[in-house]
């Protein structure tokens, strides 16, 4: 990633402003701060940040009113902040055009995991036919799969949800897109065939006795293929 | 009966002015005479009457004018003819007259009813206030049919209240009483009430429900037509609807009320939530950012107790603010299709480093079929038994999840290898704010009631027990929606 990464931070809060501030310089990253969602519209407009860190409680343009309006003509990444624990609040976020979300109060090195995260969208966009994370990979020309250098067969739906699961790498993807991108416009509410073929992924693909999983449940909203915090 | 008497006195003056005239005119112009008072009578009396006097003229004339006189003994043919088309003639006169007289009165019972219909529509609906709009309704009812009345409406439990309302001006007495209430409980068509009193119950009907019961009592010796029994019932029908209307309205103001009340706590939270995260937020990214200003991979101790109490607020605040969500009411459940196996998986890593010193064994979370239910809440429930348990047993303990499903219910156990509870205190645990003596400090004692307040919105229960092998063992138990979902069918 260049080190000349520009990051917008929009929140009211200017204490947050100021943290996240300081955590993003050590990191490498010019930083832009605005305090209303207005004025982060047009600092998006104008300035053209690379990632956009977006406060979900903003008074009156809200958060999710913001990800609206933004997403009309910009496909800048945003990483959503958000004081609100209910998932319904973080799946409306992602709808709305959000490409992750994080909980306040939350770790430095995890925001910027996120971050990281969101930005690599545009670089997984351009058909790489190869996939890496720890002990999985993924030849997207040829459609196969490996565990530890070895081939796993994958039934044609799992192999689908995966493949969008590794395109989306390190971001939560919601049950609601997996459902739609895997089996269709009218399966949005056969959460069942979904929680059955992440149970038999999982059993193909991840480590057994490993601690950390490589696909994570994100109770309530979807799922996330976790990227190890250094590759 | 007064009507023959009046129509006998016309006859008897029509005959002597008769006889006045019949020198002048001749006898077969009479017949002309006799004929009038027919029509004339036709007008204003009932049939019955009028047929008569028609053939009493008839024969009248016979007797006394057609010569042979004061014999019924008609000599000519054409005086025959002429008794025959008078007698017919009368006859035809008398029935079409008090014809058009029935048609004529009917017109007018359908004009009044329908502007007595239209004032009580007018009145009950859009009075200001539904006790007005009675008020008025009694008060036409007693204009119309002469006789008081009282209102008996439906009780909350549905059935009917004993007490009239404040517009009744009739007081029933108590067998009239439960004559009212076995029409109101009896069969939807109204039937003739076979009442002992003269009172006349109607059942007040609304398009769904019976709203209540209109008694009146007529006057002595005044019956009821059937023409104003039906009045009477659509008064009913159209009073029962105002009633239904009334409730509609009221139930929906106070579903409205009740929303209201219900944003505006799920609001407050959202903003104390707010506060008291946002502060948190500042200190852990302080805490961070001190961490990288010291530099090393070593945190120091004082980071590393910053860090910890930070985790330790963090906690407290979400237990509390889940408590208040609990007490206020405001959780709703979004239920969805739950693997369990993930579940329990979730539930362990959300518990985190607390379980890091524990050995953590799960069982029969394979292979159960899916459950319905809100998987973040049973998620975090689950996490905090497991909380519960690593606080309370030793480090290298073993810590057991076990699950099952049994007849439509979800158990997911967390048995410990602590030292259990005392026995009063199995219950108690549950109860906000309940520490067991000995426990460790920095609990809030929120942990397992917020567990039983998860629970309880699936509409499930919590129990704790004594395992006989030492430790404690603490259960929730929900019904659930279950489902073998079949590979392949969907693929």
């Amino acid at each position: 990633m260049s080190d000349k990464a520009t990051a917008l931070i929009v929140d009211d809060e200017a204490q947050i402003r100021r943290l996240a501030r300081v955590v993003l310089e050590a990191d490498g990253y010019r930083v832009l701060e605005s305090e209303s969602g207005e004025q982060g519209l047009a600092d998006v407009a104008l300035r053209r940040p690379d990632v956009v860190l977006l406060d979900l409680g903003l008074p009156k343009l809200d958060g999710v009113a913001v990800l609206k309006r933004l997403r009309e003509w910009s496909r800048v990444p945003v990483l959503v902040l958000s004081v609100r624990d209910r998932p319904e609040d973080k799946v409306a976020a992602l709808d709305a055009g959000a490409d992750d979300y994080i909980q306040k109060p939350f770790e430095s090195a995890e925001l910027l995991a996120r971050l990281r995260a969101v930005q690599r969208r545009v670089a997984s966009d351009k058909d790489e036919p190869y996939f890496r994370a720890s002990h999985l990979g993924i030849d997207f020309m040829a459609h196969t799969v490996t565990v530890k250098g070895k081939e796993v067969k994958l039934t044609a739906t799992e192999y689908a949800l995966l493949k969008i699961l590794a395109q989306h790498a390190g971001k939560v993807v919601t049950h609601k897109q997996l459902l739609r991108e895997v089996w269709g416009p009218n399966a949005e509410e056969q959460s069942q065939y979904l929680r059955v073929y992440m149970t038999y992924l999982r059993k193909k693909i991840e480590a057994p006795g490993a601690k950390e999983k490589l696909l994570r449940t994100e109770s309530g909203i979807g799922y996330r293929l976790v990227l190890p915090a250094k590759e | 009966m007064s009507e023959f008497i009046i129509a006998s006195l016309l006859i008897a003056f029509v005959t002597a002015a008769s006889f006045a005239l019949e020198p002048l005119t001749g006898y077969l112009s009479i017949a002309l005479l006799y004929l009038l008072l027919v029509v004339a009578l036709g007008l204003r009396m009932r049939r019955p009457t009028v047929l008569t006097v028609a053939a009493i003229s008839a024969l009248l004339w016979n007797f006394v004018f057609i010569p042979p006189r004061l014999t019924f003994y008609i000599d000519k043919v054409e005086d025959g003819m002429m008794f025959a088309t008078f007698f017919v003639v009368a006859m035809a006169m008398g029935h079409l007259t008090t014809r058009l007289r029935r048609i004529e009165l009917a017109e007018r019972q359908r004009e009044r009813r329908t502007a007595a219909l239209y004032e009580l529509a007018h009145q009950a609906a859009f009075a200001s206030d539904l006790d007005t709009g009675l008020r008025a309704a009694v008060a036409l009812i007693d204009s119309i049919f002469g006789a008081p009345a009282a209102l008996h409406l439906r009780a909350k439990d549905h059935s009917l209240s004993s007490a009239p309302h404040a517009a009744s001006t009739l007081a029933l007495s108590p067998a009239e009483f439960r004559e009212a209430a076995v029409v109101f409980g009896g069969p939807a068509v109204a039937e003739e009430s076979k009442a002992l009193s003269n009172v006349i119950h109607v059942v007040l009907q609304g398009r769904t429900a019976r709203m209540g019961v209109l008694s009146i009592r007529p006057l002595p010796g005044r019956l009821f037509e059937s023409v104003e029994r039906e009045l009477l019932e659509a008064f009913a029908v159209l009073i029962g609807l105002t009633l239904e209307k009334d409730h509609v309205v009221e139930a929906l103001k106070r579903a409205e009320i009740l929303e209201t009340s219900d944003r505006l706590s799920r609001a407050l939270l959202d903003s104390v939530s707010h506060e008291l995260k946002t502060p948190l937020a500042a200190v852990q990214a302080g805490v961070d950012g001190l961490e990288r200003q010291i530099g090393g991979d070593k945190p120091t101790a004082t980071l590393a107790e910053m860090r910890a109490a930070t985790r330790r607020l963090r906690r407290v605040i979400d237990n509390l603010l889940d408590m208040t969500r609990i007490e206020a009411g405001v959780i709703e459940l979004k239920l969805d299709w739950s693997d369990v196996g993930d579940l329990v998986t979730e539930a362990i890593s959300l518990a985190g480093d607390a379980l890091a010193t524990h050995d953590v064994k799960v069982e029969g979370a394979e292979g159960l079929p899916m459950v319905k239910l809100d998987q973040p809440l049973i998620e975090q429930a689950l996490s905090n038994f497991l909380l519960n348990a690593a606080a309370w047993s030793g480090a290298g303990t073993k810590i057991v999840v076990r699950a099952w499903v049994r007849e439509g219910r979800l158990s997911l156990s967390v048995l410990d290898e602590g030292p259990g509870l005392q026995n009063g205190d199995l219950r108690r645990v549950f109860d906000k704010f309940y520490r067991a003596p000995g426990a460790r400090t920095g609990g809030t004692g929120l942990g397992l009631s917020i567990v039983e307040g998860f629970v309880r919105a699936h509409g499930g229960s919590v129990r704790a027990a004594n395992r006989s092998t030492g430790g404690g063992e603490f259960t929730l138990d929900i019904p659930v929606e279950t489902m073998r979902a079949e590979l392949g069918e969907f693929a």
